[in-house]
């Protein structure tokens, strides 16, 4: 294919992308996975890893299909060696070892890259030679087959096959069966079910082309590649029925495609009849069931008797026909071809038109008798299916520009600033508003749900990015000779998707630390008297309106005397660092530069890691938080706020300036009596509340505004809460609760100053401006 | 090629004639503490009245606070602070002139807006090489126009400046 004609196809290949690199994503922790079989002796295959190997085949086999079908021949090509070498293990005739794990992943990385390219260019020129190499790695460790069957260990497994060229995917499937079964999921029919859908479509689209005779040989092709890869699918999935269906329709495509000559007989009508068959099946299988067809040998003999001679009967499912009567009689001379071909026409007449022809009937009768017919055939299967079945199959998802969202999500955030307008409109004070109130009620619940649904609109689990870390893992294992068990907790946590991306970095860079500086070597951890294998915990939970993910490992903690050393020779502290708690000795480690690694490694030690975690972290509004116990291990957290663009807010008001302050921080609020305070002799202010003393914080003081009052008593304190602080603010007033909508202050006044304790801004009712209050840098 | 290339201009010219025409040598003059001003018109975004201002803590003194502009919160400057001028309270000919500059977008409180100038290119001279105030890295030019001096500022530098340069590399 040119470059031109894929320009024309942007969007397929667009697409093409996004679902390869979806599929990698899948890919890469089942390969991982499967490595974490491998035992060193024994080569039973687990029926799990003869799952995951299935699985990665499976996966493997899409992305080369999809890659051929848009002609990147580089994808192509190594997802077909990486294929081929799958296929051999899984029949046992190479044994599964370290090395082809980093092969696949290899492939895995390769097909990244060129992916990369593919977005770019829209082709995967100039990846030939790392496809070529690999492609032949591929294949030097198929070749090594012979001596790994040699060994006695491996006679157990089956007889290696033998294998020409591409192997059509069914044929394997089918007959090796009995060999790997494994259990489907309702999630693999379900993907099954939208793609084939798709599929159907595709070929459907193909079918009335080629019907009206527009057909040229490029849609033909796709039409037979469609279903030849449904066919695959169906192959793979299990359902015979389907499989034996397309694979004949395949065979007529295939005739149709070389140009066979089909006499006077139409393909393209039974085929769309018989798709129509196949979309019944295929919404059977989405409505759980098995997708059996019925008469399906019936629909294959239709087919079968389209295909001009010398078609289909090579292929396997038909066997050897007897020549027809009517070829027979010209091959003897007894009729000439024209005669056949009269004769030929009459009998493709129905019967009811041959007997009126024949004046043995007269129509009425004829019409009659086709009606009690129809009646009697209804229990039948039929191929002329309603299209508008109830159990046609619907996409559940769909994909949507972020920019569309994010114009969706301000669009609700202007619309709670407009209601509050609305609501609390000036014009409106004093007035009886009975049915006004009533709808204004209504509206604002409304808006409030529009709001949480548009919170979860942007949110995806976290799954994918807890999966590439134990491609990570992996690696640094691997290359680093440590034992590493990584586990994965509360996968299904949603988070919105840019947070996600923002944190895959500080992620990649802890885990890294984690493996390099926290887990020893198993010598090191056995003297220990630690399991070999190290412990890498990761898990995402939601806490206090938050998210957290924390990543725990059992490794030799932080060093805190190394910490302080190097603190103070970089002079970051004065003195000799003792009156420091623990906690603020670990949080250094996020200084940028700061590393107290002896040496660097290319895993990590320059200290820049730490730094870029940190500010990511920032970017999001998250706090990182370092626990370490010397000798039994590190956890880190990393609080993320939910990005609810909305918040729900208490306004409260210390002179002529208001703020919000976030009703999750907020303990309680009281007017304290004279007796409640006390006042250090340094003048810092604290309060008893319940035999329990808290600080007292001025806002006035803070933010250098005119309060109504100095006096504690005559104001309100508020007690925030944030992790393990408390304090309690000093207000003048507490105006109400409200729906906030987050703002950002404008970058330029990033620039200028820290704006202590200020997180955002938000608009009032009245139009003005009012500043969100950050609780964490207040306290 | 050189024939190419003129046709080539000559197509770009009708495509930004307008714009260019338009926008060129105009300044928008504002008038502050006795003197003139001028801004390259492509700066401005919108002239609006002064309306009430919610200050931010820990800003430069000039950083008078944020607001609200039709949903946009966005931060305004007092150019007499800026320019180390005494405070003068606002009144009802204290105006903002939202300018856009690098895609950022800020408010400047003038005393008084003036109207729109042409001062063509010849007409505006370097500034003289005082450099004792502050202020004087401000200016780009000084425009005559008929028997008056307008100060034309130099945005850029009225926003970030070395000043804050010299800080943002002190954190650094």
């Amino acid at each position: 294919m040119t470059n031109d004609s894929l320009e024309e196809q942007r969007e397929i290949v667009e697409e093409f992308v996004q679902e390869c690199t979806d599929l990698i994503d899948q890919l890469e922790p089942s390969i991982i996975e499967m490595g974490n079989d491998i035992k060193e002796s024994d080569f039973e295959l687990s029926e799990d890893t003869r799952q995951l190997i299935n699985e990665v085949f499976r996966l493997f086999h899409s992305i080369k299909g999809g890659a051929g079908f848009l002609a990147l021949g580089n994808i192509s090509t190594t997802a077909h060696a990486a294929e081929n070498l799958l296929d051999e293990i899984r029949t046992g005739s190479i044994l599964l070892n370290h090395d082809h794990v980093d092969l696949f992943c290899k492939t895995i990385d390769f097909t990244r890259e060129a992916l990369d390219l593919v977005a770019a260019n829209l082709g995967d020129g100039g990846m030939e030679t790392q496809a070529e190499e690999l492609t032949t790695l591929l294949r030097t460790a198929i070749s090594l087959k012979t001596t790994a069957s040699e060994k006695p260990v491996a006679k157990k497994a089956a007889p290696p096959k033998k294998k020409n060229g591409p192997p059509p995917p069914p044929e394997p499937v089918k007959k090796e069966e009995p060999v790997f079964e494994f259990t489907i999921t309702p999630d693999m029919v379900e993907r099954f079910t939208q793609e084939a859908d798709e599929q159907l479509q595709e070929v459907e689209q193909g079918l009335l082309k080629f019907a009206d005779n527009k057909a040229d040989p490029e849609t033909l092709g796709e039409l037979y590649r469609h279903i030849h890869s449904f066919k695959g699918n169906c192959g793979f999935m299990g359902f015979g029925d389907m499989e034996k269906l397309s694979h004949q329709m395949e065979t007529v495509l295939d005739a149709i495609k070389s140009e066979a000559d089909f006499g006077k007989a139409k393909p393209a009508d039974p085929l769309l009849s018989l798709l129509d068959v196949l979309k019944q099946a295929l919404g059977d299988i989405s409505q759980n069931g098995k997708g059996k067809i019925e008469g399906v040998e019936l629909y294959i003999d239709l087919l079968q008797d389209l295909l001009p001679e010398g078609w289909g009967s090579s292929k396997k499912t038909t066997t050897e026909k007897p020549p027809r009567v009517g070829e027979i009689l010209i091959d003897q001379g007894v009729i000439s071809e024209e005669t056949l071909d009269q004769a030929l026409d009459i009998q493709n007449k129905p019967i009811g038109k041959i007997l009126i022809d024949m004046g043995a009937a007269s129509e009425v009768e004829v019409d009659n008798a086709l009606t009690d017919q129809n009646k009697k055939r209804k229990p039948a299967p039929s191929p002329d299916l309603d299209r508008t079945s109830p159990t046609a199959i619907k996409r559940q998802d769909i994909r949507v520009d972020l920019d569309k969202l994010d114009t969706l999500i301000n669009l609700i955030g202007e619309m709670v600033i407009a209601e509050n307008m609305l609501v609390h409109s000036p014009d409106l004070k004093g007035l009886e508003l009975e049915n006004f109130q009533k709808s204004a009620q209504q509206m604002s619940k409304l808006i409030k749900e529009l709001q949480e649904v548009a919170v979860t609109i942007r949110m995806i689990p976290v799954a994918g990015l807890f999966r590439r870390m134990t491609r990570l893992v992996h690696d640094l294992s691997r290359k680093s000779g440590k034992k590493v068990d990584l586990q994965l907790f509360g996968t299904e946590t949603d988070l919105d998707k840019t947070v996600i991306e923002t944190i895959t970095d500080p992620l990649v860079h802890l885990l890294r630390n984690s493996l390099d500086h926290g887990v020893e070597t198993p010598d090191e951890r056995l003297k220990n008297n630690k399991p070999e294998t190290g412990i890498i915990k990761l898990s995402a939970s939601h806490e206090e309106g938050e998210v957290w993910i924390t990543l725990e490992d059992d490794g030799r903690g932080l060093n805190r005397d190394k910490i302080i050393k190097k603190a103070i020779a970089s002079g970051l502290i004065d003195g000799d660092g003792s009156d420091l708690d623990d906690r603020e000795v670990s949080n250094m480690i996020f200084l940028p530069g700061f590393s107290t690694a002896d040496k660097i490694t290319d895993v990590s030690g320059r200290g820049v890691g730490m730094d870029v975690v940190k500010q990511n972290l920032a970017k999001i509004d998250g706090k990182i938080i370092v626990d370490s116990r010397p000798g039994s291990g590190t956890r880190t957290t990393l609080r993320i706020p939910l990005t609810m663009a909305i918040i729900d807010g208490m306004l409260t008001r210390v002179g002529k300036s208001h703020y919000i302050v976030p009703i999750l921080s907020i303990k309680e609020s009281f007017r304290p009596t004279p007796k409640l305070i006390t006042t250090s002799p340094a003048g810092d202010e604290i309060v008893r509340i319940r035999e329990k003393l808290y600080p007292v914080i001025r806002l006035h003081e803070i933010h250098k505004i005119e309060p109504d009052s100095r006096e504690l008593s005559e104001g309100i304190l508020i007690m925030l809460e944030d992790g393990d602080n408390t304090t309690c603010l000093f207000v003048d007033e507490i105006m109400g609760q409200q729906q906030t909508v987050i703002k950002g202050l404008s970058e330029y006044i990033g620039k200028m100053g820290e704006a202590r304790g200020v997180s955002g801004c938000t608009i009032l009712s009245n139009g003005d401006v009012c500043l969100i209050l950050d609780v964490g840098s207040l306290i | 090629m050189v024939a190419e290339e003129k046709t080539r201009d000559e197509i770009d010219d009708d495509i930004y004639d307008e714009e260019e025409d338009t926008q060129k040598d105009k300044y928008l003059t504002f008038h502050l503490a006795g003197e003139d001003y001028g801004i390259e018109i492509r700066h401005v975004t919108e002239i609006i009245g002064i309306q009430r201002i919610t200050e931010v803590p820990d800003m430069p003194e000039f950083v008078k606070g944020v607001i609200n502009l039709r949903g946009k919160v966005i931060p305004v400057m007092d150019v007499r602070i800026r320019f180390k001028l005494p405070f003068r309270e606002y009144d009802e000919r204290t105006c903002i002139v939202v300018v856009d500059i690098n895609n950022t977008t800020i408010g400047l409180v003038v005393d008084q807006v003036r109207e729109v100038a042409d001062i063509p290119e010849d007409q505006v001279e370097a500034p003289p090489k005082s450099g004792k105030k502050t202020s004087s890295r401000f200016i780009q030019g000084l425009g005559k126009k008929d028997d008056e001096v307008k100060i034309i500022l130099n945005v850029d530098q009225l926003l970030y400046d070395e000043e804050l340069e010299k800080i943002g590399a002190a954190i650094k």
